[in-house]
Parts: structure tokens; sequence; C-alpha cells
């Protein structure tokens, strides 16, 4: 499976899925005026990743912002991650979110409360 | 002889007159040479940069009759120089043979009369004078004695002029024994000499006229050949410059320019190259001003028909005199990010309870408006039609009515559903907060889906968070179950329903997210104020906090109090 590389725009965040790896990233803000359009190829290749191998992965979120598409598009992206995490897949979200942002850590809270087979980590990002 | 050298010559002699053929500068060299200049524009050639003055020029009448007119000034000049020098060098050429032919009829009739100078040469001559006849030259001899008799004759009496013969005499020395004295006068014609130098006079004159012809000829060729089409080409090109023809000339090759042509001509190529891609960049300005005005009256179109649908969006939302209602002082802050949004807020008094309800649809700009509208007819028939008055209640049915509308009840349905493009489905929905607020109880009811209520008290701000439901999307099985919370209603009490954007500001030092307890602290400072002025402050503190950074999302904020305390 091809690495996915999309740089950040202002409105959309940068993508790192290293398949290979077994490492996907998201990071900056996200707002795209269609989130459907920018999610829906991740989410088909995140299905398509997942349906063989059984390696372990990681999936580091570190959004600054995300409207409620793009809560509704992460949502999908999670679900498929639960349910490999079900299947025995090692899986591991980890939810970045800067120091004192608690915007962002009670949407990552929320989240957190729909896994029970994937390990779902708060990891709060101090400022460099 | 190279046009290098050849072309220069007569140009500097008239003192660049050059320039005077050209229509650059009216100058005087082709009147003096007796060419009355035709005027190239109306004026008489007075503004001779303007379009058009190159033309008349052009026509090559101008150079020609120039260069014409330079060689025939100058050849007969040359002409008669060369030919006047070649007369006088066969002038002496002529007199120096006269006097050598004289020397030598001298030195013929000395010694001849050396010779006769013995006894009785009076009588014995004949050998001698025959042997001078010898000469081709010979004309007549003549023999005298001492008295002046003569004693011998060879030859015819000389005739005609006198310059066509030499006359020389000889004196015959008296001898010892019987010699007389006496003379010899000996006559040579001079008609072969004269011949001579007539011939030669003409081998001059021929030899010079040809020597002048291949000179002028050749002058012309090269002025021709290398000034005068280089720069008919350069006037054509220039001409054709003048009707935005953007060509340059290329002299190199046959027709090989003098090099101050050249340089002319490389000038006017980098000058039309400038011309040329000023020229472009001027169409370029031009077709993107074009493209400008179109875009901008493409996007005031869409403005327009959003400042409608704004008018439209405006009216479904209460009116100021619903915010006036009876039972309830209230405060609204309705900013959608693009004209119209999905932000959509409610008001209204039914059977003595105020009902205020606020949602926040997927999306913003027209799709969230669209959805708002579904949401508004949605309560509609729910408040108005089945009558329901528990605000959890309020929210199922909203939930249930708007999923059936955009056909979303399908469970786990990934493929596109009908009518929608998006590759993964419609999958709308929306956050809502209701408030059921009963005076006769003095209790508030609240139900919040995703959306939160904040009570702000003279001692405290609190936060009632909704439940994690999302409405109208498909269901995801995962939904918490809706449920309502009874609030005491007392005094002092404020409530705030608010859409997430009003927290979701980024900015600040850190670049984040205002988010729940920067908003409650913004209204905490102002609790004291006028519900209004609350809202006003809260919108400027927002704007402070965003700083430049533009704002992310469509934001509402309905505040509202018991009235009558």
């Amino acid at each position: 499976m091809d690495r996915i590389q999309i740089p950040a725009t202002s409105r959309s965040p940068l993508v790192d899925f290293d398949f290979a790896a077994g490492h996907l990233l998201l990071r900056g803000e996200s707002y795209p005026e269609d989130a459907a359009a920018f999610y829906g190829p991740l989410l088909r290749s995140l299905r398509a990743y997942l349906e063989d191998g059984a390696t372990p992965l990681t999936f580091d979120v570190a959004l600054s912002y995300f409207n409620s598409s793009s809560a509704k598009a992460l949502m999908n992206l999670f679900m498929p991650l639960e349910d490999a995490a079900q299947e025995g897949r090692p899986v591991t979200i980890r939810w970045l979110y800067a120091e004192g942002d608690d915007t962002i850590a009670e949407a990552g809270e929320d989240f957190a409360a729909d896994f029970s087979h994937a390990r779902f980590e708060m990891v709060q990002e101090t400022a460099a | 002889m190279s046009g290098e050298s050849l072309a220069p010559a007569p140009l500097s002699r008239r003192g660049g007159s050059l320039r005077g053929a050209g229509p650059l500068r009216r100058g005087d060299t082709l009147a003096d040479l007796g060419f009355t200049e035709v005027p190239t524009t109306q004026d008489g050639g007075a503004d001779t940069m303007r379009p058009g003055a190159l033309r008349g020029a052009a026509r090559g009448r101008n150079l020609d009759g120039l260069a014409h007119a330079l060689f025939l000034r100058l050849f007969p000049v040359i002409a008669a120089v060369v030919l006047a020098t070649q007369v006088v060098i066969a002038w002496v050429n002529y007199a120096d043979q006269i006097r050598l032919y004289g020397e030598r009829a001298q030195m013929m009739a000395d010694m001849t009369a050396r010779a006769l100078a013995r006894p009785g040469w009076t009588h014995a001559h004949g050998p001698q004078l025959q042997a001078l006849a010898l000469d081709p030259a010979f004309r007549s001899a003549v023999l005298r004695d001492a008295a002046g008799a003569v004693v011998g004759r060879l030859g015819d009496e000389p005739r005609g002029r006198s310059f066509e013969r030499i006359q020389v005499a000889a004196e015959i020395e008296a001898g010892p024994a019987a010699q007389p004295a006496g003379s010899l006068t000996l006559v040579l014609s001079a008609e072969a000499l004269r011949a001579n130098a007539e011939k030669q006079f003409v081998m001059v004159l021929a030899a010079s006229l040809a020597l002048m012809l291949a000179f002028g000829l050749t002058l012309r060729l090269a002025v021709r050949r290398h000034v005068l089409a280089p720069l008919a080409r350069l006037l054509s090109a220039m001409g054709r410059v003048e009707r935005k023809d953007w060509v340059t000339v290329d002299l190199a090759g046959s027709r090989r320019p003098s090099r101050e042509i050249a340089d002319i001509s490389q000038a006017f190529n980098r000058m039309v190259e400038g011309l040329r891609s000023g020229d472009e960049a001027r169409h370029l300005l031009a077709e993107l001003e074009r493209t400008h005005a179109r875009l901008a009256e493409a996007n005031g179109l869409v403005m327009e028909s959003l400042g409608y649908a704004r008018r439209i969006q405006q009216a479904v939302l209460p009116g100021p005199q619903a915010l006036r209602g009876a039972g309830l002082e209230a405060a609204v802050l309705w900013e959608p990010l693009h004209v119209v949004g999905g932000d959509y807020f409610w008001i209204e008094e039914i059977d003595g309870l105020s009902v205020v309800v606020v949602a926040d649809c997927t999306g913003h700009g027209v799709p969230g408006a669209f959805l708002t509208l579904i949401v508004a007819t949605a309560l509609d028939r729910i408040l108005h039609d089945q009558g329901l008055r528990r605000p959890d209640a309020i929210l199922a049915a909203l939930d249930g009515v708007v999923r059936a509308r955009l056909r979303q009840e399908t469970k786990g349905q990934d493929g596109p559903g009908p009518g929608t493009g998006g590759s993964a489905g419609s999958d709308d929905g929306f956050d809502c907060g209701v408030c059921i607020l009963d005076r006769a109880t003095r209790s508030l009811h609240f139900a919040g889906a995703g959306l939160a209520l904040t009570v702000v008290t003279e001692t405290e701000v609190t936060r009632i968070k909704g439940r994690r439901h999302g409405l109208g999307y498909r269901r995801t099985g995962r939904e918490e179950a809706l449920a309502a919370t009874i609030l005491p209603l007392s005094d002092g009490q404020t409530f705030f329903l608010m859409t997430d954007g009003v927290s979701d500001q980024m900015g600040g030092a850190s670049r984040r997210l205002l988010g729940h307890k920067g908003v409650a602290a913004i209204l905490d400072r102002h609790r004291d104020l006028p519900l209004d002025g609350q809202v006003a402050a809260l919108e400027a503190a927002l704007a402070a906090h965003r700083g430049p950074e533009p704002r992310r999302d469509d934001m509402t904020l309905v505040a509202f109090r018991p009235r009558g305390r």
C-alpha cells in the first residue's frame, strides 16, 4: 500500500499515512469546505489497508481545530480501527493536544469513550 | 575594394548627409543636391515622428536619389582630376620626346657633317646623305657651301606646320686641303611622335574612363548593398512595427551592412523586443483585467444571491418582536461565516412556556443554510402539530424527522446515497440544545445533543453538557440516550445556548482555541451588563482573541433570562 502524504493547507491538516511502517498522522487544522471529499479517500485507503495483515498500527491525531464535519470524518476513520482492534490487531490512537487546550482535550475524551479494544492515549504536547 | 572602406567615403564627405535621406531629420542635403523633398506628412513633415511618417520615406526614392546624386557629382570631379593629370603627364612626355628627338637629329647631323668633312666633299656627298635617308623620320637634308649655295639636296622641301618637323643644322669645318667650309641642314618629321602622343592620350582617356566607371559602379554597388539595402529593410521593418507587427531585421548573410547600420539594426531589434514584450504584457494585463471584471461580476452575482438568501434565512429566524416576547428577556448573536450559515435558533412563547432552541448544522454557507430550513420546518411541526413540550422528546423528534428527510435511516450504509455526489454518501446532521422555561413551576428543562447550556449566576458559571448524540446523522449505535435536565429558576440566573463556533476561536499568543472556559470567563466578566451589552462585549472579546486569524465557523449565541423579577 502506497504511503499517503498530503501537505497541510490553512484549512486541511498534514496527512502522512505510512502504512508500511504502521504509522498514520494527522496534524494541523481541519475545516475543509467538503470534509467528505477530503477524508473519503483516506478512509478508503485505511479500510483497504486494514483488510489484510495484523501488523501493529499507531494513529497520531494532532489537530488544533476541526469542525463538526471533520469530527464526523474522524469518527468514520476511528470506527474501522476499533473493529480491527477487536479482531486482534494492536491499534493505538494517540490524541495529541496542546497544553491547556481544553476544547481539543475534551473532544479527545469524547472520542476515547468510543474505544474499548483499541488503545486511546491522551498525549499533552508542551509548547516547544 | 571592400564595401567597408568604400562606403563611408562619399558619406563623410557630405558631412553625415545620410541622415538627411531618412525622415528622422529634415536635412538640407537633398536641397543642396537639387532635390526637392517630398513632404511625408500633411503638415509638411514638421511632426516627423507621427505614425505613418516612416512609410513615405520607405518607398525608396529618397535613398536612391541621394546615392544617384552623390555619384553624379563625384564622378565628373574625379574624372576631370584624373584626366588632367594624365594629360599633363602625356604633354610632358611628348615634350621630352620632342627634345630627345631634336638631340638625336642634331647628333645625326653632327656625325654626318664630321663624316663629310674631307677634301672634295662638295662633290662626294652622296652616300652620306643617303645614309641619313635611312632614318624613317627623315624628310630632307640640304648641303650648303660657305657662301650659302646649295651643293647637295636629298628629299622634299619641308612643308606643313613647323611643330611637325625638327630642323637642325651642323657646320662642316674647313679642312687643310681642298676642304671648304659649309653647313648641313637636316629636317626630320615629328609626325610619328605626335601620332604616338595622340594614341597615348586616347589610351589614357579610355583607361581613365574605364577606371572611373569601374570605381563608380563598385562604389554605387557597395553603397547600395551595404548601406541602402539594409536601410531600406530597416525602414520597411519600422513601418511594420508601426502597425504592431513585431518584426526584427536580420541583416546577416550576403547583404552585410556597414557596422553603423548593423549597430542601429541591433538597437532596433532590441527596441522591437522591448516593445513586443511590453505589448504582450499590456495584452496580458488587459486580458487579466477582463478576467478580473468577469470574476468580479460573477462574484457580485453570487454575493447578491447570497444576500437574498440571507434575507430569506433571517425571515425564518425569530424577528425582534419575538425577542421582546412576554415572558423572556433575550439577546442574540447570529453571525454566519459566509453571509448565510448552518446555525439556527428559535424563540417562542407557547402555552405559557418559553421555548429556546439553538441548532448547529454540519457545514456552513449555503449547504448549512439548507439544513437549517429542514430543521426549522421540522421544529415547527413538532411544536405545533405534534405539540411536544419536553425538550428531550423534541430532540428525538427532530432527529427522526431530519434523518427521514435526508434519507439517512440506514445504519452503517456506506455507499453513496441517492442524490448526493459525496463519496461517503449523505451523512449530515446537527447539534441542538432545547430549553423549555416554565414560569409556573419556576423551572427550566434543558436537553442537549452535542450542545451545552451555560448558566451564569452571581457566584459562578456552570456548563451543562449535552449528550454525545448527533441528530439527523446516520446512526452509529454509539449515541448516548437523550435526557432532560431540570433546573429550578432562581434570581440572578442568565442562560446561554451557543454553537461551538463561539468557543472555537483560534487565536491568542499560543494560537489555540478559546474554548468553553475562555468563553465562560468572558461571560463572567460582563455578567452585570444588560443582555445586549453582554452579547456585544462577548463579540468584541472574541474579535480581540482572534486578532488577525479568520473565524472558523458560523457562530450563534442566545442569551436569555425570565422577565419580571
